[in-house]
């Protein structure tokens, strides 16, 4: 089981919005495939996904947001 | 609710090599543009062990629309250990090719030359076979400091012009165009074998007509090395975005640039000064001594 959390992205900025999830619950995703886009003041990122597996649950919805180290998804 | 063009969508790339980096910038107490500035590549480039020094404090005597490195309250007294911290971290991080910045430091007699000059000076002394690439503030113009950073050692000098004259009011209301060029230029003349460096942040408002002339402008004080990125706003304090470059205008700029006689150019949406600085300086290091 895989916590995925919001990694830190910049000095200052400590929470980023997800706009959108690349995966649903019960699918399969591969280590480094695209899992979210999230949005900070300044730029927009793709996170990969941390681990191989199937995305157990999605703790975020799109348009709401995360804090650094918060968990955002659960990979089984 | 997502605003910025699909270009503009950065991959992080987060492993053990990024908390490694952090941890030892943080044991060290060391600086960094990228922390600072919130560059949206850091999660790239910790990831692969580069990072961009920032020395003399954290807080700089500008007030630049662009920046979001702190701009109030007193600067720092001048830290004498932090060049060798630097130079340890070097070591420690394996690195091949450093980048060394600065906040601007008015307050100082010597606006902060002496401490790059020793930073440079502690570099060589730990490091063997070391690219030192310095990004320095105009030092107010001032032909003694700019005169000992030329002849610091340090293979690579840039000064980032930033933007057109027009928005200097705006976007660097404390420094002024042409000293920022005569900067460059007095560097190339003082050593020729150093190269020289600058960069252009795009999106600012400029128009694609200026943006060519600020290049004209570099190449007409020798600048060799040239870094076009887009502009992208660091929080709501600081100046707005006026426009998204698309991909192929930079490429545009690229070419243009390169027409022109910069020995390498580096134009993309997340491009900035020191964005695999040491990739694009390979790409020229060929051409420095033809």
């Amino acid at each position: 089981m895989t916590n995925v959390t919001l990694p830190p992205l910049a000095e200052g900025v400590d929470k980023a919005s997800i706009s959108f999830w690349y995966k649903q619950p019960g699918e399969a995703v591969k280590t480094g495939e695209d899992l979210v886009e999230l949005v900070t003041d300044k730029a927009t990122f793709n996170m990969p996904s941390p681990a191989n597996g199937k995305i157990k649950e999605l703790l975020v919805g799109e348009g709401d947001s995360a804090k650094v180290g918060q968990t955002i998804a659960v990979i089984e | 609710m997502n605003s910025l063009p699909q270009w503009l969508k950065k991959r992080i790339t987060i492993n053990e090599a990024f908390f490694d980096t952090r941890k030892t910038l943080s044991e060290l107490s060391i600086n960094t543009v990228c922390e600072s500035g919130r560059c949206p590549n850091i999660s790239e480039c910790f990831s692969s062990g580069s990072v961009t020094f920032m020395i003399l404090g954290r807080t700089c005597t500008r007030s630049c629309g662009f920046c979001s490195v702190k701009k109030t309250g007193l600067p720092e007294t001048v830290d004498t250990q932090e060049p060798e911290r630097i130079a340890d971290c070097i070591k420690r991080l394996g690195i091949k090719y450093a980048v060394v910045t600065s906040v601007t430091r008015d307050d100082l007699d010597d606006g902060g030359s002496g401490q790059f000059v020793k930073t440079v000076e502690a570099i060589r002394r730990a490091v063997e076979d070391v690219t030192v690439e310095l990004l320095i503030p105009d030092l107010a113009g001032d032909p003694d400091p700019i005169r000992s950073v030329a002849l610091s050692g340090a293979d690579v000098i840039g000064h980032n012009i930033e933007t057109i004259k027009r928005l200097y009011p705006f976007i660097r209301k404390e420094a002024d165009y042409y000293r920022s060029l005569g900067v460059l230029r007095s560097i190339k003349e003082i050593d020729p074998r150093v190269l020289t460096k600058s960069a252009i942040l795009a999106g600012l408002g400029e128009t694609k007509e200026e943006l060519l002339e600020v290049m004209m402008d570099l190449r007409r004080v020798g600048c060799d090395i040239l870094a076009v990125g887009q502009y992208l706003s660091p929080s709501k304090e600081n100046y707005p975005v006026d426009r998204f470059v698309p991909p192929e205008e930079f490429e545009f700029y690229k070419e243009a640039g390169l027409d022109m006689g910069f020995r390498n150019v580096s134009a993309a949406p997340f491009v900035r000064s020191s964005y695999h600085a040491e990739e694009e300086y390979d790409k020229c290091h060929a051409a420095a001594f033809s």
